[in-house]
């Protein structure tokens, strides 16, 4: 069970290639929140995301998580989120379990074993990532959803290359998060229906 | 991640990319290698000229090797975990710098007796050669980094890595070269080591903070 946790995001402006995105946007969410954040291509869905977890910096706004201001400095908000971008952050030269043990060193083998066998990864867990195929490597990088023991997660198109049974997988794992108190913001143009989702849409 | 796993995980792909610093290496020993074949195979010349051979080698093999630091990460998304992690950047970095000076630097030093005999240095010189390396080199790295991150973003940035960083090697490559010839000469050179050192440790306090500033505008 995770300690309850907030995310205030108060007029938000994001400057990308000198055009305004988000443009004054406001809203909160906390803990058992599944977010899904709609968006043409280019209204700046990404960009958000960055802006929260403190890659970009917001041209103006507020934000807040767990009742702490983190617009300046996000150290505070990083102790506590996984991230997932479009890349997928994991190491191609590495195997599969040499990426997991690099991502989550505190995960016992027991854990490791029981996450790459519900993954359908564990025939594969001494081959080096780049011998895998996308789907399948992004299915690693989505193992640090069920292996990091944190609040809240940051998923940029998490469906991606994922096929019918990755995605089965994927929303479960959300759905699970979520009902321990977990807190998702993620982007993505397919409808979930098997989430109860909060929607928050980006104007372009 | 902690900074173990992320030190383990370097060490790791290190080894994987092997053929990356493999490539510095013998780029440095054909540098070396060329330089009696194409000018003077003398004694008269090769003395003397010894030390600017090997640091000029040197430093040609440190850009190579530096400039692939950042780029791999950047397009596997790992630089974006790294300033999102939560843990501190600059030492990230630091213990990345580290790992990678081991790996190119303690080879070279191993092959150098090898060239030194090539070059007709005597082992005194020889001694002094390798000191330099040694308290020299990890300057040449820690510079070395700032132009890699500045310009990891884009995609022929070798060039503007070479232009960005070569003139604040210079002083490295003078008090290297002195401090060899000074011991050629029988004369004490710690003067010069002390220089190096000096050049070293101000440049591993400063590159991290600087690289960590470089990595976050590029990943943005």
């Amino acid at each position: 069970m995770h300690s309850f946790a907030s995310l205030t995001v108060s007029d938000l402006w994001i400057e990308r290639a000198e055009r305004d995105l988000c443009k004054g946007l406001s809203f909160s969410v906390q803990s058992g929140d599944v977010v899904r954040i709609l968006g043409e291509n280019g209204a700046g869905k990404s960009s958000l995301l960055k802006v929260i977890v403190g890659i970009l910096s917001p041209l103006q706004g507020q934000i807040v998580y767990s009742g702490e201001d983190v617009t300046v400095d996000r150290r505070f908000l990083q102790q506590d989120v996984i991230y997932l971008g479009h890349s997928s952050g994991i190491k191609p030269q590495l195997t599969v379990i040499e990426n997991l043990r690099w991502y989550c060193p505190d995960a016992s083998p027991s854990a490791l074993h029981e996450v790459l066998e519900s993954l359908e990864l564990i025939d594969h867990i001494d081959v080096p990532v780049k011998k895998l195929s996308a789907g399948q490597a992004r299915r690693v990088a989505l193992s640090r959803l069920w292996l990091g023991k944190k609040t809240l997660w940051l998923l940029d198109e998490p469906f991606a290359s994922l096929d019918v049974r990755g995605v089965e997988l994927l929303e479960a794992c959300i759905r699970q998060h979520a009902s321990v108190g977990g807190l998702v913001l993620l982007t993505t143009h397919q409808d979930l229906p098997s989430l109860s989702t909060r929607d928050v849409a980006l104007l372009s | 991640m902690t900074y173990f796993s992320f030190v383990r995980a370097e060490f790791l792909v290190l080894w994987r990319r092997k053929q990356d610093v493999l490539n510095a290496l013998l780029f440095f020993v054909i540098v070396v290698v060329l330089f009696p074949i194409g000018i003077d195979s003398s004694s008269e010349f090769l003395t003397p000229a010894a030390s600017g051979i090997i640091w000029c080698a040197t430093v040609l093999a440190v850009l190579m090797a530096v400039d692939s630091l950042f780029k791999e990460d950047y397009r596997d998304g790992s630089l974006e975990q790294l300033v999102v992690c939560g843990l501190s950047l600059p030492l990230l970095i630091l213990l990345k710098v580290i790992a990678q000076w081991l790996a190119v630097i303690l080879p070279l030093l191993v092959i150098m007796p090898l060239l030194g005999e090539m070059l007709y240095l005597s082992s005194a010189s020889l001694w002094a050669l390798m000191v330099t390396l040694l308290v020299g080199s990890p300057s040449l790295f820690f510079m070395g980094v700032i132009g890699a991150a500045l310009t990891v973003s884009i995609k022929q940035g070798a060039i503007l890595v070479m232009l960005l960083i070569l003139p604040f090697y210079l002083p490295v490559i003078i008090f290297s070269t002195l401090a060899v010839k000074a011991a050629q000469a029988g004369l004490p050179y710690s003067g010069f080591l002390a220089m190096l050192l000096a050049m070293s440790l101000l440049s591993l306090v400063l590159s991290p903070f600087m690289t960590a500033i470089a990595v976050k505008a590029s990943v943005n």
